[in-house]
């Protein structure tokens, strides 16, 4: 871990300030990082996650012995100096070939991670036609019942929405939406391998796809969309994986107490900036009001005889 | 030998990263790359568009390009080398030419999004600064900035021109009328005649006037294309009115004849079977021939 450093000059309290942490947080950046040893395959997975991921993406393109699952605090190190708070981490070994780590950090510690084993893969480069523009939020289909049942997908889709995020907008321009990302979870193999081995573990098939949208003429406001693969395209087999405890869970998922915007009564701005108020007033007792005495209104004195 | 302090030692070597392929080539300004292609994220996912505008020395190439995560994808592009279909027929690289060539390029790709009947821009140029604006609220004008790559921006530059001749074309290129030729520095003004005659060739055809007065031999060498399109002075305007009014009429790009060239062989082509075995009988006859011959 980094120590906890005084700035000693404005500069360098500018940069602190930038990345700790607000009430709205900037968009997370994700880190790249190659293991000590890489397939062609797991390569190409990261510099196509890489491309997707732009401008929002550190990629190290020099080898690093990162192993998470033994021994966080590298990752720690690396993801808090460069401050990211998503990695991607590939590697391929006799053990574990074709291997792919992603995560993401809470307060620059590990809070959680998933591990996978590239099975089949294609490029971007390999599918040849149309590609989406860079830097664009793609569309995210999750299909497959288990997404909805199972506590281990349900992490899953969690983290692949934060993932592939990038920015937060309210709304959303008709002609940018150019790509849509499909993830489906094989139902076949998802049930639990009938030999129970030594870690219980259940393994799922995930099929990532990735779509250009064509919008065409219908003839019609709305145009035809239909969709084009793009690539990449990448089959994935979960592996090991690391969730937050509840606590930590539930401390990064809160919300601060400054975005509940309390609602205020009675009280409205018009459009040239004054503020409005209306007030309510009690029922008055008529009764006791002080008004001005009248002589005719008077009650007439009653002649004595 | 000297003792010479090591600089650069395996630690740098080991550090050392090389800058990408087309910073080492000295082609792209990654500084001001980033900043063009990121978009804001409160422009909601829409694409973001480039007018890329390029001079060699024989030509001038605008492009509407954006990019894409497999690179980047040109729009729409415009070459001076087609402005002598449109009336212009010398003088390709200067500034009323790189004018042209904008203004070809906008009313290019207007015609193909389907916006140039909307989008007219100045039908008339007459060298005031104007920007296009949103003409209803259904359709915003096509956006594009400016990107003049690795050409220095000083006021009078020819990438102002395209710009110049884009914006007039109808497509909205945030910009402001300090680069002109025309723009004084010191009143902060605008000389909208100046800019004008620019538009027009006033400046190309107010020093040929001045070289034919002056040296004849010069004026000949110099303006030998202008002299052969019966161009002078006195028509210069005249024609680039007429471009600019052709361009307008016609902007759409006539897809080249593809001319397939002609193989030639220099090995000698290899007979089939049925020719070897021609030329074989031949050769038989004709001696046989000779042998009655001797006889």
């Amino acid at each position: 871990m980094l120590p906890t450093i005084k700035p000693k000059n404005a500069r360098s309290k500018r940069a602190l300030v930038k990345r700790s942490s607000k009430v709205i947080e900037n968009p997370k950046n994700t880190i790249f990082i190659r293991g000590s040893q890489t397939s062609q395959v797991i390569q190409n997975v990261l510099k196509d996650l890489y491309s997707l991921k732009k401008p929002l993406a550190l990629n190290f393109s020099k080898k690093n012995e990162i192993h998470p699952f033994d021994d966080e605090t590298k990752l720690e190190f690396l993801c808090n100096k460069n401050d990211t708070s998503l990695f991607t981490i590939g590697s391929h070994s006799k053990k574990r070939p074709h291997n792919l780590i992603m995560g993401r950090m809470f307060d620059f510690k590990l809070f959680e991670m998933f591990e996978f084993e590239v099975k089949d893969y294609k490029s971007i480069e390999e599918i040849k036609g149309k590609t989406c523009a860079s830097g664009i939020k793609p569309l995210l289909v999750f299909s497959g019942e288990p997404f909805n049942q199972d506590d281990t997908l349900m992490k899953l889709q969690n983290f692949f929405v934060d993932f592939f995020q990038s920015e937060k907008t309210d709304s959303i321009c008709l002609t940018g939406l150019e790509h849509v990302i499909s993830i489906t979870v094989d139902p076949s193999a998802s049930t639990p391998p009938p030999t129970s081995t030594v870690d219980q573990q259940q393994n799922y098939k995930l099929y990532i796809r990735s779509y250009y949208v064509n919008f065409l003429n219908s003839g019609q406001k709305l145009p035809r969309v239909e969709l084009e693969e793009m690539g990449p395209s990448i089959d994935l087999v979960t592996r090991r994986h690391v969730f937050p405890t509840e606590e930590t869970w539930k401390k990064a998922t809160r919300v601060p107490k400054e975005l509940f915007v309390k609602k205020t009564k009675n009280i409205t701005h018009d459009n040239l900036g004054n503020k409005l108020g209306r007030i309510h007033v009690g029922q008055q007792d008529i009764s006791k009001i002080q008004t001005r005495k009248v002589r005719a209104l008077k009650a007439p004195k009653v002649n004595e005889f | 030998m000297p003792f010479v302090k090591l600089v650069k030692n395996k630690a740098y070597f080991k550090r050392y990263q090389t800058k990408f392929r087309r910073r080492r080539e000295g082609k792209t300004d990654y500084y001001a790359r980033k900043r063009l292609i990121v978009q804001a994220k409160n422009k909601y996912n829409s694409p973001k568009y480039r007018l890329v505008v390029r001079f060699t020395n024989t030509d001038v190439v605008c492009q509407i390009v954006y990019a894409k995560i497999q690179g980047d994808f040109v729009l729409a592009s415009a070459y001076s080398h087609e402005l002598p279909k449109y009336g212009v027929k010398a003088g390709l690289t200067n500034w009323s030419a790189a004018y042209c060539t904008g203004l070809l390029l906008a009313r290019r790709v207007l015609t193909k999004l389907g916006l140039a009947d909307k989008y007219e821009g100045v039908v008339e140029a007459d060298g005031t600064f104007s920007i296009t604006e949103s003409v209803d609220e259904s359709s915003r004008p096509f956006k594009a900035f400016l990107d003049v790559g690795l050409k220095r921006t000083t006021t009078g530059a020819k990438v102002f021109a395209a710009m110049k001749g884009a914006s007039d074309g109808g497509i909205y290129v945030p910009h402001s009328d300090s680069r002109f030729p025309g723009f004084d520095v010191e009143s902060k003004q605008l000389d909208a005649e100046v800019l004008r005659k620019y538009i027009y060739g006033g400046h190309v055809a107010e020093y040929m006037s001045q070289l034919e007065e002056e040296d004849e031999d010069k004026y000949k060498s110099h303006f030998s294309r202008f002299i052969a399109a019966g161009i002078d002075s006195e028509n210069m305007e005249e024609m680039y009115k007429n471009a600019h009014a052709a361009i307008r009429a016609n902007p759409v790009v006539t897809p080249k004849e593809k001319v397939t060239p002609k193989t030639r062989h220099y090995r000698k082509q290899r007979l089939n079977a049925k020719q070897r075995k021609d030329k074989v009988r031949q050769r038989i006859a004709a001696a046989r021939r000779l042998a009655e011959i001797d006889n």
